[in-house]
């Protein structure tokens, strides 16, 4: 008995001596980036938000270049059915079946929540390198749902991102994360993020179930499921059109 | 000038009719007075608290800021103009989360160490737990529960958009009639709150304490404290008019209490008005001379409510009129707890001048009677 | 005697025509005026009423502790089973529910999108079905500047600033953007079918009226709305009716563990109206006070007149042997009824004028610079059982007072000189 749990308390030193010593946090979030970040996706999801009276499911339909070009559609419930959104940096046009309107909707509503969700715009766009946007530092290593983490501090080192500070936790085999905190400038938790379900797609690794809480708020936050995911699609260019809001 | 000795006398004469009729009068011009008074203050107060807590004697604005749309607020800040003896403040939106509920306020930039508005900033300074020092109105810590020493969570953008978030500790809650600058709005110092946004040096307006001529505003837009005070201006004269069709009221009453003792008179002397045809009056004359009894009444009036109404006003006037609190919240009207009536001379010698001009007509009406009696007949006491 | 009494005050003209006229107009001016001022003093109690508090309001639990803020998604659901079953309560209360929302107005140009913004102020209340007097309540179709009133769905009342500014007028459409209860987007069309002033910054600045059940449908608040407001019958807020309505209601329905639970809350508790209401109440009573003893004094004076006049028939009836007790008590009879008639006569006139003015109000809008306002520039008198009460009390109490002191009179004369006096 003894013999076996010296053994496996070598075992685990020595995994984590290796798995240190051969990756910079840099190199980790790189890997990070890779699983994450594309050219451009087509993505389809659900998200429940759930709420006090009741819960809400809405499906959507994405195509993504970047972080600057989104286009969104929803295709339930009936009420949202139809409802296309449009963003091209900072400007945000939003297409409503029902009015047959196309509306400018100023710059800081990208910040506000989606549909009542706990996820602001951003939060959905975001498709940057966190290699271009953070700083790194390995804080250790720890095991979420029986999966070894590297766990992270990152630190902006631009300007402008939406979570100054964040401390991520990643798969230490599939580099992916697994749990997300993001702080305010002030050190101040704003959101915690939780994925799972963690599927290989076009040869990444991606999280499939994201559980987003706003921390400031009462409630018990949003899912994000993912139907499908693509990656390095062909999108034509017309759907970054205001023309195609309304088609 | 005899007529109006005689009247007196006559009057004096009358005894406890003519008190009473006094008294209803001073009755009237107490209240007409007391009435116009609260008005007249009530405004006097609400443009005195505006300009202490909030408009100082006239604001220069950022072009974009517009106090009604909050969307103004996005781009309405700037480097500031050199205006000379003023206050700059800078908005910004935020939010707060007093008991896991968001609530949106206006966060306000003041510099803590100014004192041109009443606002109690110097407490802004103190804090010794970490938490950002803010003070606030005492309907807004009623509506959204909150105390001094309560710490909860603000979040606001910073320049580049990106969300913040700190705690805030309510170091003072300051009570004011001004509910425009209490009701969801959280005020901390400006330069906390340009180092928290970014904006260093930024504000969305400046409060003047002095009047600004055209040109000393830097570019700015001025907005002068004529202007920003009209909306009370307008509220008080609305209230004015509900005010005046009760004192009309009660005026025609007193009147009626004239005219029905002139009535009386006229019927109960005829023997009198006989005896000063036959002594050589014309009837014009003894006329005037009710007339002018009818008219005296109005003048003892003035005396009695002079006698009654000094000591009264003036001890409203200092001490004030506690009234509820919060009577039209919301509806961004300055008004007080406790009221300051103004009686000014104007409003007091022009009701005085009604009064007495009015009873004297209706003295008159029934005293025409007079002018076409026999005087035989009259001087016998007959009843015509 | 009485009968007798009555025909002699009816014969002779100047016993009855003048002091009852007298009466009669006192006893109008009194209850008139302590109807107004009633009225007057209740104004800002009103002003509450008709656009926030009703005279008792039902919202959630939740909703009432975060009432400043106008929360939609602590609204009221299932609130058409909660309407009617007040309604079969209290069918003497009208009920009306409303819903306060705010987002953005949108409008269009030629191709659809964008060309102007505003922040939006939104106020939906029951106003297409003309029976609950909403329209009125919120003196909608005074304000109104330009158009009508909306009588259809999809119709709203935009602010006369908003309209000018985006160059808007009756028929163009416009769009509101905003959230639902739930917080999803919604976005909905509305034809403008007038442009109103509301006299309040906030609202003039972007205001929007329109049906409860557009409101309804676009935020996404099937069969609810914030507010459920009752409002008495007559327009006049009843405090202890008010109060035991609440307390049979939340005993009833308010969980306090349940924070959508609904519960009801007079005015009087609402926006901390009690200490204006109470002032409000000694303020009026003061000042009828101050009435009833004004025309007090003026109807004694009456009864003064009345006395002096008949002088010489009282001399005539002592000097006849009529014992003076005797014709001192049918002098108060007499005094009684005119009393009576006067102020029935003066009942009947200050009702006749205090009633449709607590109904129609008086506009007083064209005296008031800045006319128009929503907030009432409209003034209405408040008729209460003891208004009417207030008007007897000078009516008979004056005039017999009056005529008892002037009757004193006959105590003093002297029988040996009554021939003198009354020597021809």
């Amino acid at each position: 008995m003894k013999k076996i749990i010296a053994v496996l308390v070598g075992a685990t030193a020595l995994w984590a001596f290796s798995l240190s010593s051969e990756l910079t946090p840099e190199e980790i979030i790189k890997k990070v980036d890779e699983n994450m970040v594309s050219e451009n996706r087509v993505t389809q999801s659900s998200m429940t938000i759930k709420g006090k009276r009741k819960n809400r499911v809405l499906t959507s339909k994405s195509w993504t270049i970047g972080s600057n070009q989104s286009f969104t559609e929803y295709l339930s419930p009936a009420r949202e059915k139809g409802t296309k959104m449009l963003k091209l940096k900072e400007e945000l046009w939003i297409y409503s079946p029902a009015s047959d309107r196309t509306m400018r909707i100023s710059g800081h509503m990208m910040r506000q929540s989606v549909m009542g969700s706990d996820l602001s715009y951003e939060d959905m766009m975001e498709d940057r390198e966190l290699l271009e946007m953070y700083t790194a530092k390995l804080l250790g290593q720890e095991e979420i749902d029986g999966r070894k983490v590297f766990s992270l501090e990152l630190n902006a080192k631009v300007d402008d991102v939406a979570y100054p500070k964040r401390k991520s936790w990643i798969d230490a085999e599939r580099f992916v994360p697994l749990k997300e905190e993001l702080f305010a400038k002030s050190g101040k938790l704003l959101k915690r993020v939780t994925m799972s379900n963690v599927k290989e797609v076009q040869g990444r690794w991606y999280p499939t179930k994201m559980i987003y809480k706003d921390m400031l708020k009462d409630g018990e936050g949003t899912m994000m499921e993912i139907i499908s995911i693509q990656f390095n699609q062909e999108i034509p260019d017309y759907i970054f059109t205001k023309a195609a809001l309304k088609k | 000038m005899l007529a109006l000795k005689l009247a007196f006398k006559n009057l004096m004469a009358a005894g406890l009719r003519s008190w009473l009729n006094a008294i209803v009068l001073a009755f009237a011009y107490l209240l007409i007075i007391f009435f116009n008074g609260l008005m007249d203050g009530w405004n006097a107060q609400g443009k005195k608290q505006s300009i202490g807590w909030e408009f100082g004697q006239g604001q220069v604005w950022h072009p974009e800021y517009d106090p009604y749309d909050p969307f103004s607020l996005e781009d309405a800040h700037d480097l500031f103009p050199e205006v000379s003896a003023s206050v700059p403040v800078l908005v910004r939106q935020a939010s707060i989360y007093p008991s896991g509920r968001m609530q949106s306020v206006l966060l306000k930039g003041i510099p803590a160490n100014q004192n041109l508005l009443e606002l109690p900033t110097h407490n802004l300074v103190a804090s010794n737990t970490g938490a950002i020092p803010v003070i606030i109105g005492e309907r807004m810590a009623s509506n959204s529960k909150l105390k001094v020493g309560d710490q909860l969570l603000m979040r606001w953008r910073d320049k580049n958009g990106t969300f913040d978030a700190q705690d805030i500790e309510i170091v003072s809650i300051f009570s004011t009639d001004v509910q425009s600058i209490d009701l969801g709005h959280v005020w901390i110092d400006l330069e906390r709150l340009q180092g928290l946004t970014g904006y260093t040096n930024q504000a969305t307006y400046l409060v003047s304490s002095t009047e600004l001529e055209e040109g000393e505003t830097g570019g700015w837009p001025h907005h002068t404290l004529g202007a920003l005070l009209k909306p009370l201006d307008d509220l008080i004269a609305t209230k004015k008019i509900s005010s005046s069709i009760m004192y009309i009221i009660l005026l025609g009453l007193a009147l009626l209490a004239i005219f029905d003792t002139q009535v009386l008179s006229i019927f109960k002397r005829q023997k009198e008005i006989g005896t000063y045809v036959a002594l050589g009056m014309t009837r014009w004359e003894v006329v005037r001379l009710f007339t002018f009894e009818g008219g005296a009444i109005s003048i003892l009036g003035a005396i009695m409510a002079a006698v009654i109404g000094t000591p009264l006003f003036y001890y409203l006037a200092k001490s004030g009129l506690q009234l509820p609190a919060a009577s039209t919240e919301n509806s961004g009207i300055t008004i007080g707890d406790v009221m300051y009536p103004v009686f000014g001379l104007g409003l007091v010698l022009g009701t005085v001048v009604i009064i007495v001009l009015t009873s004297t007509l209706v003295s008159f009406w029934p005293a025409k009677r007079i002018s076409k009696l026999d005087p035989t007949q009259a001087l016998k006491g007959k009843i015509q | 005697m009485i009968k007798f009494l009555i025909k002699g005050v009816i014969r002779d003209s100047t016993r009855s025509k003048f002091p009852i006229a007298i009466v009669a107009i006192g006893v109008f001016f009194t209850i008139f005026l302590s109807a107004f001022i009633g009225g007057v003093l209740q104004d800002a109690v009103e002003v509450n009423a008709r656009f926030t508090t009703g005279h008792v309001k039902v919202s959630t639990l939740a909703f009432a502790e975060n009432s400043t803020q106008a929360p939609l998604d602590l609204a009221l659901l299932g609130m058409d089973s909660i309407k009617s079953g007040l309604q079969n309560e209290y069918p003497k209360m009208m009920w009306v529910p409303r819903v306060s929302f705010g987002g953005l107005l949108d409008v269009p140009d030629e191709n659809g999108e964008t060309k102007g913004q505003g922040p939006c102020t939104g106020m939906a209340a029951d106003l297409l079905n003309t029976e609950n007097g909403e329209l009125e309540r919120m003196n909608i179709n005074k304000t109104i500047v330009e158009g009508r009133a909306p009588e259809k769905r999809g119709e709203a009342l935009v602010s006369e600033k908003f309209a000018q500014k985006m160059k808007l007028k009756p028929g163009d459409v416009v769009t509101y953007f905003g959230s639902t209860m739930y917080g999803s987007m919604c976005f909905q069309n509305f034809t403008i079918c007038g442009t109103i002033s509301f006299g309040q910054q906030m609202l003039d600045k972007g205001g929007l009226i329109i049906d409860i059940s557009d409101a309804q449908q676009m935020l996404d608040m099937e069969d609810g709305s914030t507010e459920l407001l009752g409002y008495f019958e007559g327009g006049q807020y009843l405090d202890d009716e008010a109060m035991k309505i609440a307390q049979e209601f939340n005993a009833r329905s308010t969980d306090s563990t349940d924070e959508f639970s609904s519960v009801m809350i007079p005015l009087k508790k609402q926006n901390q109206l009690e200490g204006l209401l109470n002032t409000s109440e000694s303020m009026s009573e003061i000042m009828v006070g101050i009435f009833v003893l004004a025309m007090s004094i003026v109807l004694w004076n009456v009864g003064l007149l009345g006395g002096l006049r008949r002088y010489k028939e009282f001399g005539v009836r002592l000097a006849l042997g009529e014992a003076k007790g005797k014709i001192y008590r049918s002098l108060l009879v007499e005094a009684t009824v005119i009393g009576v008639v006067g102020s029935v006569f003066g009942v009947i006139l200050g009702l006749a004028a205090a009633i449709p003015l607590q109904i129609y109000g008086m506009d007083v809008s064209e005296m008031v610079p800045s006319s128009n306002m929503m907030m009432p520039s409209v003034y209405r008198a408040a008729v209460t059982p003891s208004t009417v009460f207030m008007g007897f009390i000078p009516g008979i109490i004056a005039m017999v007072l009056g005529q008892a002191l002037a009757g004193y009179g006959i105590y003093k004369r002297d029988t040996a000189r009554l021939f003198k006096e009354l020597e021809v």
